[in-house]
């Protein structure tokens, strides 16, 4: 008995050895440039501080000063608007593209790099790009086109209540295409069989897809969801370049707000603070995420 | 079992050229301190001659970050000539130009590394900032050695010291007042018989300057700030003008938030009929910041602007405006007459890793830029040097603000204006006769300004972007908001 349980050990040890030996150097990276930082920001949301200098302990006060910011609750409310209006304007375009491409005959490819193509313009860009589209008043493009046929100029970003579906209007614009193209293979996945089974019984191809596509991606789907909802609570640069939050906090997302402490007021510890608290968030959302998508691989 | 040992081994070096990296790095960020070891070890070859002379000192390092960018070459050589003249008296120091252009996004980094370089400038905002993070040099002892402590204009002191410390010394002080775009000025017909700018003393007049401008040439009458913090420091001068103090200092280290007075009220009403009434914005804004409010007085698409005597290059050298066409003109009275210029300074600050001789030679370059409280021969040749810069990029040699109150320095200044003036004092004379007003000058806000301002910005935002915006409203929950800030900061 004894023996036996020996044997399996030592070659566990033999077997795994080199393993960790060619993982170390990926781990020291990690322990260095990621979980580092992660434990120092946790620790450094816990102190007051000069510059990034922790000083004294002081528990939950950064929290407690975040939370009692008036720009805290604008910012938390406009971040869930923000992926309610995603989920609106985002979730469902990557779909209706793939599946109209794959149901292109002619120029397929042409069409599959056409919608990719805002993917390959750097951020920064497209959203200055569309902050053009979007001037008020008779300089901006969308007014110069308005004006054409006779529609007077509108206040596009500076509505307040247009703001945020427009910013997400320009995410879904630069990053549908690359969702698509997960889609796509999705459906180039499903095996043909079942399309020709379905054509042979008289199946029209709204009834094709209605029956077949989308019970295919259902769970496909489900997982791009919630990455879709992770990578929206994390907004930054849209809002900053677009609007820097305005007009009166309309669009001043959670990630504009440690933004603005880190970077604009050097409040380290209550950029940390917020920080830890998005990161609990996103935890709970990426434990939903595996387990959609474990559920998923059974 | 080779293969084995192979990968192993290959792991191994890996895993040690990683950690041999790091290790590299740390010599790297301490050559200060190699080097005179290596000049030790070579001991025995012959050292050159300057420092033969003088054995004792050992070499600096100056590494000046107000060195000018890259683009602008004249600027550069002239600061050449300084470097040259500089190491005449100084051998032992070597100058590295290190430009650098303060940016809340790298300073942090760039302090914390120390890589920051010896001399900076920075904003009008950040002094207090960077004293409470630790990341500058106090200079109080070293100025004492100079006397040059009593010689700074005390409202700059303020800004520049705290706990009776000093950190930082101006380059050039301010006061806002009104640039004029003096070429749409012509096109609307407003200009006097001998062609001068008939520049709006109210802001009732300036309201409707703007209108008949706005009317003749299609351009916005006048630039108003609605983006970031900068938004609300130009708005707090409106409101002063109109009769507010947007914060009350309880003398108790506390202070009371008083932004929904119905002085500042009627200021924040006056911004909203700007944009509704008067339709004479520019289009957008919440999107238009510091810089390019100077790029639309600069290029002509705003004919009046709130800024400061020291960024007279903006619209000018930056964006093109011709010398003659620029006039700055004093901030327009209130309805009781009321009229404040605000006022600060951009300073020089130091690295905090700067030793008190990097920080003397420091001082020293700055005589020789002419930017010190001194009026030695160099001295006034750095300033004929810098007037003679701007005459050749277009920039309008004008007063300084007075930084430094020392009678001969001001003299040379003034004898220097007299010979290399390139504009006509008369464009500029509302201006420097507000500010030498007694009461007319008047410093931020006490309690903290930047979060004033960001709430302020805030309402500035709604209000020209929305034109049924409830004004009184906006401002009570601006000022709630603002006095629960305070009460975070000051309340123990």
């Amino acid at each position: 008995m004894k023996e036996k349980k020996k044997v399996p050990k030592t070659s566990w040890k033999k077997k795994d050895f080199l393993g960790w030996m060619i993982m170390l150097p990926s781990i020291i990276l990690f322990a260095f440039f990621v979980w580092e930082p992660l434990i120092e920001s946790v620790r450094l949301s816990l102190y007051t501080a000069k510059g990034i200098h922790t000083e004294d302990f002081v528990g939950f006060d950064n929290y407690l000063r975040v939370l009692r910011h008036p720009d805290f609750m604008d910012a938390l409310k406009n971040t869930f608007v923000y992926i309610g209006w995603s989920l609106v304007i985002g979730f469902a375009v990557p779909i209706i593209i793939a599946l109209l491409i794959t149901e292109t005959i002619h120029f397929r490819s042409l069409f599959r790099v056409g919608v990719y193509f805002p993917n390959i313009i750097p951020g920064l860009a497209t959203v200055m790009l569309w902050g053009f589209f979007f001037r008020p008043g008779n300089t901006g493009v969308l007014n110069i086109l308005l004006s054409k046929i006779g529609i007077e100029s509108q206040k596009w970003l500076n509505n307040a209540a247009l703001t945020i579906p427009l910013i997400v209007l320009t995410m879904t614009w630069k990053s549908a295409g690359s969702t698509s193209l997960i889609y796509m293979a999705g459906i180039s996945g499903i095996n043909p069989e079942l399309y020709e089974a379905a054509t042979i019984d008289g199946a029209g191809i709204r009834q094709r897809i209605r029956f077949i596509t989308l019970p295919s991606v259902f769970s496909l789907a489900k997982t791009l969801l919630i990455l879709q909802v992770i990578a929206v609570f994390q907004i930054l640069y849209e809002p900053l370049v677009m609007t820097n939050g305005g007009p009166n906090n309309a669009s001043i997302s959670i990630m504009q707000l440690v933004y603005n402490y880190a970077f604009r007021d050097y409040k380290y510890p209550m950029a940390a603070a917020l920080s830890v608290m998005i990161c609990i968030v996103l935890i709970i959302l990426s434990g939903i995420y595996f387990k959609l998508t474990t559920k998923k691989e059974d | 079992m080779k293969r084995k040992m192979i990968g192993l081994l290959l792991c191994l070096t890996l895993a040690i050229s990683l950690l041999s990296g790091c290790k590299k790095n740390d010599a790297n960020s301490t050559s200060g301190d190699t080097k005179p070891t290596d000049a030790a070890k070579q001991t025995n070859t012959p050292v050159p001659t300057k420092e033969a002379s003088n054995p004792v000192e050992k070499k600096i390092q100056l590494k000046l970050g107000i060195w000018p960018e890259d683009t602008l070459t004249d600027d550069i050589n002239m600061h050449k000539e300084f470097v040259k003249r500089f190491n005449e008296t100084h051998p032992n120091v070597e100058v590295v130009p290190a430009y650098y252009k303060y940016a809340v996004d790298t300073f942090v980094p760039k302090a914390e590394s120390g890589n920051l370089p010896t001399i900076f400038e920075s904003w009008y905002t950040e002094p207090q900032k960077l004293i409470a993070g630790g990341f500058v040099a106090d200079i109080t002892d070293n100025l004492q050695k100079r006397g040059w402590l009593d010689t700074l204009n005390p409202s700059i002191r303020d800004l520049l010291s705290k706990d009776g410390r000093i950190y930082g010394i101006p380059r050039d002080g301010y006061a806002l007042g009104l640039m004029l775009n003096v070429e749409l000025f012509e096109e609307a017909g407003l200009v006097d018989a001998n062609g001068y700018p008939i520049y709006p003393k109210t802001w009732d007049e300036l309201a409707e300057t703007a209108k008949k401008i706005k009317d003749a040439t299609g351009m916005a009458g006048i630039c108003i700030l609605a983006k970031d913090g900068a938004g609300g420091w130009h708005f707090s001068n409106i409101a002063w003008a109109f009769g507010a103090t947007l914060t009350k200092d309880n003398g108790d280290g506390t202070f009371t938030a008083n932004v929904d007075s119905a002085e500042a009220i009627a200021a924040m009403q006056y911004v909203k009929d700007l944009r509704w009434k008067y339709d004479v914005l520019t289009p957008d804004p919440i999107n238009e910041d510091w810089g390019t409010g100077f790029a639309n007085l600069g290029v002509g698409t705003a004919a009046m602007y709130i800024a400061a005597n020291d960024a007279v290059n903006q619209p000018t050298q930056v964006n093109g405006l011709p010398v003659d066409k620029l006039a700055m003109c004093a901030l327009p009275a209130g309805p009781n007459g009321a009229q404040y210029s605000l006022s600060g300074g951009t300073p020089y600050m130091f690295s905090k890793d700067a030793t008190s001789e990097e920080i003397d030679a420091a001082l020293d370059y700055l005589e020789i830029m002419g930017k010190a409280p001194v009026a030695t021969d160099e001295a006034i040749a750095g300033m004929k040097a810098d007037a003679e810069n701007r005459v050749a990029n277009g920039v309008p040699v004008i007063p300084r603000f007075p930084c430094w109150i020392v009678q001969k320095v001001l003299d040379a200044e003034s004898q220097i204006i007299k010979d290399y003036g390139n504009v006509d004092p008369k464009m500029f004379e509302s201006y420097f006769n507000a500010t030498k007003q007694s009461g007319n000058l008047r410093m931020e806000e006490p309690g903290s300004a930047q979060d004033l301002y960001a709430e302020l910005t805030k309402v500035l935002q709604a209000v020209v972007t929305d034109k049924d915006a409830d004004v009184a409203a906006l401002m009570q929950k601006a000022n709630a908001n603002y006095q629960s800030i305070l009460d975070d900061l000051f309340k123990k």
